[in-house]
């Protein structure tokens, strides 16, 4: 914890007033002080912000670059072959580059929109009722953190082999739900979120358990809910292994396998370095979006939706 | 877990519990439950029989038919155990996370704080272009680091070479492991910067407020009351962030074609990967998985008994 | 975002048909089912790594309605074994068709991935190639696990300007190679003649088959491992000198730096195989009419050899329900002359084919334009391969290879580099016995 010291001397001033113990004037003081930009705070922020685009900066830079340039021309200067090589990838076996962006969105969308209602239904269930090896199930759900997808990878192909669904959506599709963490986060936040009060007063009314869970708890849980889908939405947009070993047919692959593909076979190809890159560029563009799109929701207070109600 | 003490304990408040009440919890987690024994359980207990099992050839072992799987015992454990490529894949994972876990909590600290004492411009920025990373998967982040680290392409070297200055390159001797942790703090700070920025929020401003009363400065109140708030989400990612980093597997993966100083057997879920996919041996795989979770149950569990007195009994 | 019930529920059904539909519209490939064997049109899955081959499947299903092959593209050959050796486990997931590099048949006709063809293909098809080619898929005995699809003869690549300047002759022996690496490493220092990859166990099985080393070896009903063979740690040894000298190279081949190397002049040679014009064309475009190929610098100048990296075959899968259609297929494709053609023409390999490829391969690649001989000179090459038997467990030996190579190149020792060998040694022979394969001592 000693970074909290050094980056933050521009604190010594108040510091000193405080010293003098202003009796009255203090919280105006204070809040000056609080909101005075501080140079320092603003550098040490920026380092950490040029830090984290650097390498986005690259693929930006790199994807503009033709295979000629790519290891020729400086690093950080633009070219102007970003359209060829967006063109090249599109041609590269009929499209296939966007069908594997539409199944990373049908994974990613559709499995962390079940795996959130999942999660939620599970965290509610945790968090609102009192029950006989209530502390048991959710230890061992939460134990399901502790098991590397490496290790499940084979086993669950097995399994899914004895149903005949490997090599479909489903085998990607259906492990991707179950979410400990996401039970994790949704007992938190219905906990937090959702007052016995406003439970009881619903039970009170007449509702149905199904019925307070969803017209009651989830409005109240919604924040907490988004946070819970754009988990599990990069979890299984990153997750490599299962799509990996489930499938076989490269129509079906989702865009992390696709693209460690054709990086394998850069290493005979090397023209497709520039697809990948150009590839890694545009994979990366619709969860920039999403994360801007649902950025409030990053930042609600979890305590809110107590408060409000 | 200590989540029961995080979250305020849910209390039944009704008077009368009926049968429809007491079934509803189990109907609510039926789903994640079913789903947790098709696609983890039943895996997890496979992967736990196979750790007691072997593959044995016979003869030149071309016909078909001449593997068979028989019990192994506790053969398989032994063989991990008394493997030192594993122990000292464990050595190197142990140094790793001293280096990840520590750098990536005090960063992530570090620019919640920042962000939430309105003192910095650029706030909403930095916010964004710091959590960035967490959109990037881990295969992909490998490989454009890969990229910046390697002194043949990188514009850093070109840099180092104009100045004059000789820089060893990050992928000859034990400097790779500061290359590989790079890239998991560049992943990981975003995300728990955000966690405990969120926690900030949820600090009501009149406990500011009455500090600010006191004239506390703001390094006092970040040190005497964000920060005690805060602990215990900042416990939880550590707790999380340890489990990932027993589970390193992606970033010196994809790394490895590019380093002497990578070995196939790096981390301990290298070698498993190694011994599964690499040479077809899922039954001592299993075994040392079975090891690692064993390991990351008792360290994670561990820690937060180490911590849990002291972080959890303020909050009460 | 008050969204009603309603709509959620809606737009839950959406997705669930949106699901149901992608799902039906995919899932059906793979283990089809299409009950009797010779009745009605058959589909045949094939997993490769080729490039372009679907190009040269779509002449052979304009021309087979009833026998239609669908190409699922793999990352290449090891993924690609890894997913097949899964499915076999698990009992279905298998396609009908496997490209399978010829180091990988033992391991793979010993977890009874492969279906055994010599009933179901003719007679006649053992005559289209080498008879080491033949071995490598035969296994020595009397069943036919494979048809040969390529070859990878290994020769010497090299920036023909380059060694105008320096004038340094083309090596025709590895003392002559030496020499050389010191000129091209003392005229610029940042320069190499060559890398000592730790990453490309198939590269220097290739160098060690050229003098004389054979991995494994069958005595009776026993296997044997000769990794420390005398051939094996002689090659060792004069690359560890190198290294330790400083003259050669010791980061792996295949990184961007590598490639940036060979197109920016710091990687002056490439000790490479038949397939390497396509891997230089990509990679170092700057240099077009630069390189040259000569045949490998010789261990004994007076007996030529080489030996081989790379080259696959085509199997067909224990799992598939056709077999006799799929042996077809892959008969055709390695040895139809309009099928070899388009191998040569579209997916740029080098066919195992003998008769077929003479044909086929006339003009140089594009790449070495400026060198009309080069396919009589790779051809020559091609009849100096030598024997060489791959075992059950390469995968083991292999990736000894790189982690032990990896320590070797590392410390830039050469006494690290016959070390490592001796360390390869052990593994490989320590995991056949332990996997209860017949060993013999």
């Amino acid at each position: 914890m000693t970074t909290l010291t050094s980056p933050l001397p521009a604190d010594a001033p108040p510091a000193r007033d405080a010293a003098r113990r202003p009796a009255r004037g203090g919280r105006r003081a204070w809040r000056g002080a609080g909101e005075r930009p501080s140079a320092v705070a603003t550098a040490v922020l920026l380092v950490g912000a040029l830090y984290c685009l650097l390498p986005v900066v690259w693929v930006v830079v790199a994807s503009t670059k033709s295979g000629a340039e790519l290891f020729s021309t400086f690093t950080f200067a633009p070219s102007t072959h970003l359209a060829d090589n967006v063109a090249d990838l599109s041609g590269y076996r009929g499209g296939l580059f966007w069908r594997w962006m539409l199944n990373t969105a049908l994974y990613a969308g559709v499995g962390a929109v079940l795996s959130t209602l999942v999660s939620a239904m599970a965290g509610y269930g945790l968090a609102k009722y009192t029950f006989a090896g209530k502390n048991a199930v959710f230890n061992v759900l939460l134990a399901g953190v502790l098991v590397p997808a490496v290790v499940l990878a084979i086993p669950q192909y097995l399994l899914l082999a004895e149903l005949d669904l490997t090599n479909t959506y489903w085998s990607v599709l259906l492990p991707s739900i179950i979410s400990p963490y996401g039970i994790y986060l949704a007992r938190i936040y219905a906990a937090a979120a959702v007052p016995d009060e406003v439970v009881e007063a619903a039970r009170t009314d007449g509702a149905s358990e199904t019925r307070t869970f969803f017209q009651v708890a989830v409005p109240m849980l919604v924040p907490g809910l988004v946070t819970v889908f754009l988990f599990q939405f990069v979890a299984i947009w990153n997750n490599f292994m299962l799509p990996y070993i489930m499938l076989g047919d490269d129509k079906l692959f989702p865009i992390t396998v696709g693209l460690s593909g054709l990086l394998n076979q850069g290493a005979s190809q090397p023209a497709m370095y520039t697809l990948v890159i150009t590839g890694a560029l545009l994979s990366i563009l619709p969860l920039v979006a999403l994360f801007f799109a649902l950025q409030r929701f990053w930042q609600v207070d979890l305590a809110a939706g107590a408060v409000k109600s | 877990m200590t989540t029961t003490t995080a979250a305020p304990p849910a209390r039944a408040t009704g008077p009368s519990t009926s049968g429809r009440r007491r079934l509803a919890p189990w109907g609510f987690l039926a789903p994640a439950i079913v789903l947790f024994v098709l696609f983890l359980a039943l895996p997890i207990a496979y992967a736990v029989y196979l750790s007691f099992r072997t593959e044995k050839v016979s003869g030149l072992g071309l016909g078909s038919g001449s593997r068979t799987e028989v019990w192994a015992g506790l053969s398989n454990y032994a063989a991990a155990l008394g493997d030192p490529e594993f122990l000292a894949s464990v050595g190197r994972v142990a140094l790793y996370g001293l280096i990840v876990v520590p750098t990536m909590l005090g960063l992530a600290l570090l620019f919640a704080l920042l962000l939430d004492s309105r003192r910095a411009r650029t706030r909403t920025f930095s916010r964004t272009a710091i959590f960035l990373p967490y959109a990037v998967p881990a295969v992909i982040s490998s490989l454009l680091w890969g990229f910046l680290y390697l002194p043949g392409v990188s514009p850093f070297y070109d840099l180092f070479e104009r100045f004059g200055w000789d820089v060893p390159s990050l992928f000859e001797g034990d400097l790779v492991m500061f290359a590989v942790a790079n890239i998991a703090v560049w992943g990981g700070t975003g995300f728990n910067m955000i966690v405990i920025y969120t926690a900030l929020k949820a600090v009501p401003s009149e406990l500011y407020e009455a500090a600010e009363l006191d004239g506390a400065s703001q390094v006092a109140v970040a040190w005497r009351i964000k920060i005690p708030i805060v602990t215990p989400s900042i416990i939880m990612t550590a707790v999380f962030s340890m489990i990932a980093t027993l589970q390193v597997f992606a970033e010196p993966t994809t790394l490895r074609p590019l380093s002497n100083a990578i070995s196939t057997t790096w981390t301990p879920l290298m070698k498993v990967y190694r011994d599964a996919f690499t040479r077809g041996d899922l039954y001592s795989a299993a075994a040392t998985s079975v090891i690692i979770a064993a390991a990351t149950f008792v360290l994670s569990f561990g820690f937060l008994r180490l911590v849990q007195g002291r972080a959890f009994g303020q909050e009460k | 975002m008050r969204l009603t019930t309603g709509t959620r529920i809606a737009a839950l059904a959406a997705a669930t048909a949106l699901l149901a539909s992608a799902c039906s519209g995919g899932g059906d490939d793979a283990g089809s089912d299409d009950g009797g064997s010779a009745a009605g049109p058959v589909e045949l899955t094939f997993w490769t790594w080729t490039p372009n081959m679907e190009k040269v499947v779509d002449l052979w299903n304009a021309e087979h309605p009833d026998i239609t092959v669908t190409v699922n593209k793999q990352d290449g050959g090891d993924p690609a074994i890894t997913k097949l050796l899964t499915a076999i486990k698990a009992g279905s997931g298998a396609p009908d068709i496997m490209q399978a590099e010829y180091q990988k048949i033992p391991q793979l006709v010993s977890s009874d991935a492969l279906a055994d063809l010599s009933g179901t293909i003719g007679d006649d098809v053992a005559g289209h190639f080498a008879d080491g080619v033949w071995d490598a898929v035969t296994l020595g005995s009397d069943a036919v696990y494979a048809v040969p699809q390529d070859s990878g003869p290994m020769q010497f690549y090299y920036r023909a300007d380059v060694f105008e300047k320096l004038g340094i002759d083309v090596p025709t022996t590895w003392d002559e190679y030496a020499d050389a690496a010191r000129t091209v490493h003392e005229a610029d220092p940042k320069a190499y003649l060559g890398t000592f990859s730790a990453n490309d166990a198939g590269w220097f099985s290739g160098l060690t088959q050229q003098a004389g080393a054979s991995w494994y070896g069958i005595d009776g009903d026993a296997w044997s491992v000769d990794i420390d063979s005398d051939a094996t740690t002689k090659v060792a040894e004069y690359w560890g000198d190198l290294v330790e000298e400083g003259v050669i190279d010791n980061k792996p081949m295949y990184t961007p730096e590598w490639n940036a190397g060979l197109n920016d002049g710091t990687q002056v040679g490439w000790l490479s195989a038949i397939w390497a014009p396509g891997v230089l064309e990509g990679n170092a475009a700057d240099t077009a009419g630069k390189w040259k190929m000569a045949p490998m610098p010789q261990w004994d100048a007076d007996a030529p050899a080489t030996g081989a990296w790379g080259g696959s075959a085509t199997a067909v899968t224990s799992q598939s329900e056709h077999p006799e259609q799929a042996a077809e297929f892959i008969t055709w494709l390695n040895t139809d002359p309009e099928a070899v053609q388009a191998l040569v023409d579209d997916a740029g390999i080098y066919p195992a084919d003998v008769p077929a490829s003479t044909e086929a391969l006339s003009d140089p690649p594009e790449f070495f334009s400026n060198q009309p001989d080069f396919y009589e000179v790779a051809a020559q090459t091609a009849q100096t391969v030598q024997p060489f038997t791959y075992g059950p467990n390469i995968n083991v030996a292999y990736s000894a290879y790189n982690d032990e190579f990896a320590k070797a190149t590392k410390a830039k020792k050469a006494d690290a580099f016959v070390d490592a060998v001796g360390a390869m040694q052990q593994i490989t022979l320590d995991d056949l016995k332990n996997q209860g394969f017949n060993v013999s001592e």
